[in-house]
Protein backbone atom coordinates (compact mmCIF):
# COMPACT_ATOMS: atom_id res chain seq x y z
CA UNK A 1 0.00 0.00 0.00
CA UNK A 2 0.86 3.39 -0.71
CA UNK A 3 1.46 6.07 2.09
CA UNK A 4 1.90 8.75 0.46
CA UNK A 5 -1.54 11.10 1.43
CA UNK A 6 -3.58 8.76 3.83
CA UNK A 7 -4.84 9.72 6.41
CA UNK A 8 -4.08 8.57 10.05
CA UNK A 9 -5.33 8.77 13.57
CA UNK A 10 -2.63 7.76 16.49
CA UNK A 11 -4.41 7.70 20.22
CA UNK A 12 -1.91 8.76 22.67
CA UNK A 13 0.20 10.53 20.03
CA UNK A 14 1.39 13.00 22.48
CA UNK A 15 2.88 10.95 24.54
CA UNK A 16 6.47 9.14 24.02
CA UNK A 17 5.83 6.45 22.18
CA UNK A 18 3.08 7.85 20.31
CA UNK A 19 5.20 10.93 19.25
CA UNK A 20 7.70 8.28 17.78
CA UNK A 21 4.60 6.14 15.31
CA UNK A 22 3.13 10.33 14.67
CA UNK A 23 6.68 11.47 13.27
CA UNK A 24 7.29 8.25 11.77
CA UNK A 25 3.84 7.85 9.43
CA UNK A 26 4.55 12.14 8.76
CA UNK A 27 7.86 11.68 7.60
CA UNK A 28 6.09 8.03 5.48
CA UNK A 29 3.94 10.99 3.48
CA UNK A 30 0.51 10.01 6.23
CA UNK A 31 -1.42 13.18 7.21
CA UNK A 32 -1.35 12.13 10.95
CA UNK A 33 -4.28 13.50 13.46
CA UNK A 34 -3.26 12.91 17.51
CA UNK A 35 -6.44 12.09 19.52
CA UNK A 36 -5.02 12.41 23.41
CA UNK A 37 -6.14 13.74 26.94
CA UNK A 38 -2.85 15.44 27.45
CA UNK A 39 -1.64 18.59 25.11
CA UNK A 40 0.56 17.91 22.64
CA UNK A 41 2.34 20.50 20.29
CA UNK A 42 0.92 19.07 17.02
CA UNK A 43 -1.25 21.41 14.71
CA UNK A 44 -3.49 18.30 14.33
CA UNK A 45 -4.10 17.04 18.07
CA UNK A 46 -7.81 16.85 19.38
CA UNK A 47 -7.50 16.70 23.20
CA UNK A 48 -10.41 14.38 24.10
CA UNK A 49 -11.23 11.56 26.52
CA UNK A 50 -11.02 8.32 24.78
CA UNK A 51 -13.16 6.76 27.36
CA UNK A 52 -16.31 9.38 26.16
CA UNK A 53 -17.67 8.05 22.90
CA UNK A 54 -19.14 11.22 22.27
CA UNK A 55 -16.08 13.03 22.81
CA UNK A 56 -14.37 10.61 20.29
CA UNK A 57 -16.90 10.84 17.74
CA UNK A 58 -17.10 14.74 17.34
CA UNK A 59 -12.89 14.95 16.99
CA UNK A 60 -13.11 11.87 14.62
CA UNK A 61 -16.31 13.80 12.27
CA UNK A 62 -14.66 17.28 12.41
CA UNK A 63 -11.24 14.63 10.76
CA UNK A 64 -13.45 13.26 8.13
CA UNK A 65 -15.39 17.09 7.40
CA UNK A 66 -11.54 18.14 7.01
CA UNK A 67 -9.63 15.10 4.79
CA UNK A 68 -13.07 13.30 3.44
CA UNK A 69 -11.79 9.86 4.87
CA UNK A 70 -9.85 8.18 7.72
CA UNK A 71 -7.23 5.43 6.31
CA UNK A 72 -5.22 4.04 9.28
CA UNK A 73 -6.46 3.87 13.29
CA UNK A 74 -3.23 3.15 15.46
CA UNK A 75 -4.84 2.69 19.01
CA UNK A 76 -1.41 3.29 20.86
CA UNK A 77 -3.26 4.77 23.59
CA UNK A 78 -2.56 2.71 27.02
CA UNK A 79 -1.37 2.63 30.82
CA UNK A 80 0.53 0.04 32.62
CA UNK A 81 -0.84 -0.91 35.61
CA UNK A 82 0.51 -3.08 38.24
CA UNK A 83 -1.15 -4.75 41.04
CA UNK A 84 -1.24 -8.46 42.64
CA UNK A 85 -4.76 -9.96 42.92
CA UNK A 86 -3.27 -10.66 46.18
CA UNK A 87 -1.08 -8.84 48.44
CA UNK A 88 0.06 -10.33 51.17
CA UNK A 89 1.49 -7.97 52.84
CA UNK A 90 -1.51 -6.23 53.27
CA UNK A 91 -3.82 -8.13 55.47
CA UNK A 92 -6.31 -4.80 55.42
CA UNK A 93 -6.69 -4.62 51.91
CA UNK A 94 -4.95 -8.02 50.51
CA UNK A 95 -7.29 -8.19 47.21
CA UNK A 96 -6.76 -6.82 44.10
CA UNK A 97 -9.28 -3.21 44.32
CA UNK A 98 -12.07 -3.99 41.78
CA UNK A 99 -11.90 -0.53 40.44
CA UNK A 100 -8.83 -0.73 39.64
CA UNK A 101 -9.20 -3.61 37.90
CA UNK A 102 -12.32 -1.64 35.87
CA UNK A 103 -10.37 1.90 35.83
CA UNK A 104 -7.63 -0.07 34.00
CA UNK A 105 -9.29 -2.36 31.60
CA UNK A 106 -11.43 0.97 30.61
CA UNK A 107 -8.35 2.63 29.62
CA UNK A 108 -6.54 0.15 27.72
CA UNK A 109 -9.51 -2.23 26.25
CA UNK A 110 -12.45 0.03 26.43
CA UNK A 111 -10.82 2.82 24.84
CA UNK A 112 -9.42 0.73 21.93
CA UNK A 113 -13.42 -0.32 21.38
CA UNK A 114 -14.33 3.29 21.85
CA UNK A 115 -12.30 4.62 18.57
CA UNK A 116 -12.22 1.75 16.87
CA UNK A 117 -15.52 0.74 16.51
CA UNK A 118 -15.93 4.39 15.74
CA UNK A 119 -13.39 4.80 12.57
CA UNK A 120 -14.38 1.44 11.44
CA UNK A 121 -17.95 2.58 10.76
CA UNK A 122 -16.79 5.74 8.98
CA UNK A 123 -14.53 3.45 7.34
CA UNK A 124 -17.47 1.65 6.02
CA UNK A 125 -20.15 4.12 5.28
CA UNK A 126 -16.84 6.05 2.90
CA UNK A 127 -16.16 2.64 2.00
CA UNK A 128 -12.45 3.31 2.55
CA UNK A 129 -10.31 0.93 3.26
CA UNK A 130 -7.67 0.77 5.33
CA UNK A 131 -6.16 -0.85 8.74
CA UNK A 132 -6.83 -0.78 12.30
CA UNK A 133 -4.15 -1.33 14.17
CA UNK A 134 -4.23 -2.23 18.14
CA UNK A 135 -1.49 -2.19 20.54
CA UNK A 136 -1.48 -4.91 22.83
CA UNK A 137 1.82 -5.80 25.11
CA UNK A 138 3.87 -8.64 25.69
CA UNK A 139 1.45 -9.28 29.17
CA UNK A 140 -1.05 -10.30 26.68
CA UNK A 141 0.02 -14.10 27.35
CA UNK A 142 -0.76 -13.11 31.51
CA UNK A 143 1.52 -11.24 33.61
CA UNK A 144 2.16 -12.17 37.36
CA UNK A 145 0.94 -9.15 39.06
CA UNK A 146 -1.14 -7.50 36.43
CA UNK A 147 -4.24 -8.83 36.25
CA UNK A 148 -5.79 -5.86 34.94
CA UNK A 149 -3.52 -4.64 32.36
CA UNK A 150 -2.83 -8.14 30.96
CA UNK A 151 -6.89 -9.01 31.05
CA UNK A 152 -7.15 -6.08 29.17
CA UNK A 153 -4.40 -6.40 26.47
CA UNK A 154 -5.82 -9.88 25.76
CA UNK A 155 -8.90 -8.18 24.61
CA UNK A 156 -7.48 -5.75 22.78
CA UNK A 157 -5.75 -9.15 20.71
CA UNK A 158 -9.12 -10.77 20.46
CA UNK A 159 -10.69 -7.61 19.46
CA UNK A 160 -7.86 -7.33 16.70
CA UNK A 161 -8.64 -11.22 15.36
CA UNK A 162 -12.75 -10.70 15.56
CA UNK A 163 -12.63 -6.97 13.85
CA UNK A 164 -9.43 -9.07 10.62
CA UNK A 165 -12.77 -11.27 10.28
CA UNK A 166 -15.73 -9.35 10.61
CA UNK A 167 -14.33 -6.29 8.31
CA UNK A 168 -12.29 -7.67 6.01
CA UNK A 169 -14.92 -8.10 3.32
CA UNK A 170 -14.65 -4.24 3.15
CA UNK A 171 -11.11 -4.41 2.90
CA UNK A 172 -10.30 -3.43 6.35
CA UNK A 173 -7.37 -5.08 7.97
CA UNK A 174 -6.52 -5.25 11.83
CA UNK A 175 -3.54 -5.68 13.59
CA UNK A 176 -1.79 -6.14 16.63
CA UNK A 177 1.57 -5.02 17.62
CA UNK A 178 2.91 -6.49 20.59
CA UNK A 179 5.61 -4.99 22.65
CA UNK A 180 7.91 -6.83 24.60
CA UNK A 181 10.44 -4.46 26.82
CA UNK A 182 10.88 -1.04 25.23
CA UNK A 183 13.08 1.80 26.63
CA UNK A 184 10.75 4.13 26.91
CA UNK A 185 9.83 6.41 29.84
CA UNK A 186 7.05 4.30 30.97
CA UNK A 187 8.88 1.17 31.13
CA UNK A 188 11.22 3.22 33.74
CA UNK A 189 8.55 4.29 35.60
CA UNK A 190 6.97 0.80 35.86
CA UNK A 191 9.93 -1.31 35.74
CA UNK A 192 12.90 -0.90 38.49
CA UNK A 193 16.58 -0.82 37.82
CA UNK A 194 16.95 -4.60 38.90
CA UNK A 195 13.67 -5.99 37.10
CA UNK A 196 15.24 -3.79 33.99
CA UNK A 197 18.45 -6.10 34.35
CA UNK A 198 16.88 -9.41 34.51
CA UNK A 199 14.42 -9.19 31.50
CA UNK A 200 17.44 -7.83 29.67
CA UNK A 201 19.72 -10.81 30.94
CA UNK A 202 16.81 -13.09 29.98
CA UNK A 203 16.23 -11.68 26.32
CA UNK A 204 17.78 -13.80 23.67
CA UNK A 205 18.93 -10.06 22.17
CA UNK A 206 20.15 -8.89 25.34
CA UNK A 207 18.86 -5.30 24.99
CA UNK A 208 15.26 -3.69 25.61
CA UNK A 209 13.65 -2.45 22.17
CA UNK A 210 13.92 0.60 20.83
CA UNK A 211 10.66 3.29 20.21
CA UNK A 212 11.98 3.12 16.63
CA UNK A 213 11.05 -0.93 16.08
CA UNK A 214 7.87 -0.30 17.30
CA UNK A 215 6.95 2.46 14.57
CA UNK A 216 8.61 0.20 11.88
CA UNK A 217 6.20 -2.69 12.51
CA UNK A 218 3.49 0.04 12.56
CA UNK A 219 4.52 1.35 9.05
CA UNK A 220 5.25 -2.19 7.62
CA UNK A 221 1.42 -3.68 9.03
CA UNK A 222 0.10 -0.05 6.85
CA UNK A 223 2.25 -0.80 4.16
CA UNK A 224 1.58 -4.84 3.51
CA UNK A 225 -1.95 -5.05 2.16
CA UNK A 226 -1.99 -9.57 2.99
CA UNK A 227 -1.22 -8.60 6.63
CA UNK A 228 -4.48 -9.07 8.32
CA UNK A 229 -5.91 -10.75 11.76
CA UNK A 230 -2.42 -11.26 13.43
CA UNK A 231 -0.43 -10.03 16.48
CA UNK A 232 3.19 -9.02 15.78
CA UNK A 233 5.12 -9.66 18.91
CA UNK A 234 8.57 -7.63 18.99
CA UNK A 235 10.09 -8.55 22.28
CA UNK A 236 13.77 -9.80 21.35
CA UNK A 237 12.75 -13.40 21.55
CA UNK A 238 11.89 -13.01 25.12
CA UNK A 239 8.72 -15.50 24.60
CA UNK A 240 10.53 -17.99 22.65
CA UNK B 1 23.00 -17.96 59.57
CA UNK B 2 21.33 -21.20 59.04
CA UNK B 3 22.30 -22.90 55.42
CA UNK B 4 18.93 -24.20 54.53
CA UNK B 5 17.34 -20.83 55.27
CA UNK B 6 20.25 -19.32 53.11
CA UNK B 7 19.79 -21.45 50.16
CA UNK B 8 15.61 -20.40 50.43
CA UNK B 9 16.58 -16.89 50.64
CA UNK B 10 18.81 -17.11 47.52
CA UNK B 11 16.30 -18.71 45.53
CA UNK B 12 13.14 -17.14 46.01
CA UNK B 13 15.33 -13.55 45.67
CA UNK B 14 17.80 -14.64 43.03
CA UNK B 15 20.61 -13.80 44.63
CA UNK B 16 23.86 -14.90 45.71
CA UNK B 17 23.87 -16.56 49.09
CA UNK B 18 27.07 -14.18 50.03
CA UNK B 19 24.99 -11.06 49.61
CA UNK B 20 22.61 -12.51 52.08
CA UNK B 21 23.16 -11.41 55.80
CA UNK B 22 20.76 -10.77 58.85
CA UNK B 23 20.73 -6.34 58.36
CA UNK B 24 18.98 -7.14 54.83
CA UNK B 25 15.53 -5.38 54.73
CA UNK B 26 13.03 -5.70 52.33
CA UNK B 27 13.72 -2.28 50.81
CA UNK B 28 17.78 -3.65 49.93
CA UNK B 29 16.25 -5.89 47.36
CA UNK B 30 14.52 -4.57 44.46
CA UNK B 31 12.43 -7.64 43.92
CA UNK B 32 11.23 -8.25 47.08
CA UNK B 33 7.29 -7.60 46.56
CA UNK B 34 3.80 -8.83 47.42
CA UNK B 35 4.39 -11.74 44.71
CA UNK B 36 8.07 -12.77 46.00
CA UNK B 37 6.43 -12.51 49.79
CA UNK B 38 4.43 -15.19 48.63
CA UNK B 39 6.92 -17.52 47.11
CA UNK B 40 9.32 -16.20 50.26
CA UNK B 41 6.49 -17.76 52.93
CA UNK B 42 5.55 -21.14 50.75
CA UNK B 43 9.22 -21.89 50.17
CA UNK B 44 9.65 -21.76 54.27
CA UNK B 45 6.39 -23.56 54.87
CA UNK B 46 7.61 -25.93 52.23
CA UNK B 47 11.47 -26.50 53.31
CA UNK B 48 10.71 -26.11 56.96
CA UNK B 49 7.07 -28.43 56.94
CA UNK B 50 5.55 -25.33 58.66
CA UNK B 51 2.45 -23.25 58.71
CA UNK B 52 3.05 -19.44 59.17
CA UNK B 53 0.47 -17.25 60.15
CA UNK B 54 -0.81 -13.95 58.62
CA UNK B 55 0.55 -11.87 61.56
CA UNK B 56 3.81 -13.64 60.83
CA UNK B 57 4.06 -12.70 56.89
CA UNK B 58 3.17 -9.56 57.50
CA UNK B 59 5.70 -9.17 60.17
CA UNK B 60 8.23 -10.77 57.32
CA UNK B 61 9.84 -7.57 56.08
CA UNK B 62 14.17 -8.29 56.59
CA UNK B 63 16.24 -11.21 57.33
CA UNK B 64 16.39 -10.83 60.74
CA UNK B 65 12.70 -10.54 61.15
CA UNK B 66 12.27 -13.95 59.28
CA UNK B 67 14.76 -15.19 61.52
CA UNK B 68 13.14 -14.42 64.70
CA UNK B 69 10.03 -15.96 63.53
CA UNK B 70 11.79 -19.17 62.61
CA UNK B 71 13.36 -18.65 66.05
CA UNK B 72 9.97 -18.19 68.07
CA UNK B 73 8.80 -21.35 65.91
CA UNK B 74 11.60 -23.85 67.48
CA UNK B 75 12.92 -23.50 63.87
CA UNK B 76 16.13 -22.10 64.48
CA UNK B 77 18.19 -22.17 67.53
Amino acid sequence: MNTEGLVAVVTGGAGNLGKEIASKLESNGLIVYILDIKKSESERHYQVDLCNEQEVEKAIMSIINKEGKINVLVNNAGVIYSEPLINIMNPSKMRHSYENFTKYVKLNLDTTFIVGSIVAEKMVQKRTKGVIINMSSISAVGNAGQSAYSAAKAGVESLTKTWSKELGVFGIRSVGIAPGFIDTESTSHALNESIILHVKKNTPLKKLGKKENISEAILFAIKNDYLSGTIIKINGGLTI
Amino acid sequence: MNERLLKILASVFEIKEVNISLELKKDDIDSWDSLKQMDLVVSLEEGYGIVLEMEEIVKMNSVQSIVDILSIKGILQ
